[in-house]
């Protein structure tokens, strides 16, 4: 079977079945999956942090102009919008004990993925995000599934 | 940064780094009561999608421990040590062998601590070479996918900028099995203050 392609910090991947898309090693970033079951396309966007700055020039880094970019690109690969569903791997607090954090970013960056799915009208269908590990998710375009891996255990589906 | 000037910024702060480095291999040395040399710095500026693939890919399970800077130059600095490197300091500190994937308190304690004093060192003596006070925070430490653990850093670092300078340095020990590294991440500001300090105002 092919490789999955890897999808790094900011960056995007749209395609649709037979292949397989995976970010690994997700921390405080999260990925936010985009599926139609129907058409069998799909995409994920790795995001780092949860709000652009102004004149940010890289959309996909940031959590409320990502979500926006990837819905784009997948109804222009054949999506059709009623029938996406979103998931959301990662967004986990990996030094919660770092006094100077003020903030958690991981936290951060769930809300505003959210609240971008929701005023984009695109229904969130599973999540596995937040605690303090991290995880390596593996979209299958195939099924939609989504397999979720961390340093220390098996192997799950959302 | 300027394209040309590209490969003199990364050949002075590699070598900064390199001082920096030495200092915190010497005193972890002196704790352990073992002979610690660092060897390799490379220096690179990447784009925050291939940082983890120039450390040798985001899967391999690590312990990091990390601290950001808080006077008025900021960064962020990263201790990396691979899993077995890990599970021997640690037994060497607290007598006990350790299981990585469940570490009690007094495990993730010793680590930190470990990751504390190599930090300390490191920017004591990069401190004294750019003649500013550099103030780390109290660090905290995990074993996690490199990925996972490099994210918090990349995004302190990565708010303004797409690429990051990321600054590399391996020590290791000839009489155990050891080895780690370094992970500098200057912001803009305290990038300039290394390069003015050093002889190369931009």
């Amino acid at each position: 079977m092919k490789e999955p392609e890897l999808v790094g910090i900011a960056q995007m991947a749209v395609t649709k079945a037979p292949e397989q898309i995976c970010c690994m090693g997700l921390g405080s970033c999260v990925a936010v999956f985009l599926y139609d079951p129907t058409t069998k396309v799909g995409g994920v966007v790795h995001v780092l942090l949860p709000r652009a700055p102004q004149g940010a020039k890289v959309p996909t880094k940031y959590a409320n102009t990502a979500v926006g970019k990837l819905l784009t690109e997948v109804l222009v690969k054949g999506a059709r919008k009623e029938h996406l569903r979103a998931k959301l791997v990662g967004g986990a607090q990996m030094f919660p004990n770092l006094s100077i954090s003020v903030s958690d970013i991981g936290k951060e960056n769930c809300d505003e993925a959210k609240k971008a799915l929701r005023q984009l009208g695109v229904r969130l269908a599973a999540e596995d995000i937040l605690g303090t590990r991290g995880r390596s998710a593996t979209f299958d375009l195939e099924t939609g599934r989504v397999s979720i891996s961390t340093a220390f255990s098996n192997s799950h589906f959302i | 940064m300027r394209p040309k000037d590209e490969s003199k910024v990364l050949d002075i702060v590699g070598e900064f780094a390199n001082v920096g480095a030495g200092n915190a291999a010497t005193a972890l040395g002196a704790l352990l009561d073992i002979e610690i040399v660092n060897e390799v710095t490379s220096c690179n500026l990447l784009p925050l999608s291939k940082v983890a693939g120039w450390l040798g890919g985001a899967e391999q399970i690590v312990a990091g421990v990390y601290t950001q800077l808080c006077g008025d130059l900021r960064g962020g600095v990263l201790v990396i040590l691979s899993g077995d490197s890990a599970t021997s300091l640690i037994h060497h500190l607290t007598k006990e062998k350790p299981d990585l994937s469940k570490l009690t308190e007094i495990q993730v304690s010793a680590l930190r601590e470990i990751g504390n004093i190599c930090l300390c060192w490191y920017l004591v003596a990069v401190s004294r070479m750019i003649d500013s006070d550099l103030i780390p925070a109290p660090p905290d430490a995990t074993v996690d996918l490199l990925g996972a653990v490099l994210d918090l850093p990349l995004a302190h670092v990565g708010v303004k900028v797409d690429k990051v300078i990321a600054v590399h340095t391996v020590f290791k020990s000839f009489e155990k099995e050891f080895d780690g590294y370094f992970l500098l991440l200057p912001e803009e500001q305290m990038l300039d203050v290394i390069l003015e300090k050093m002889g190369d105002g931009r």
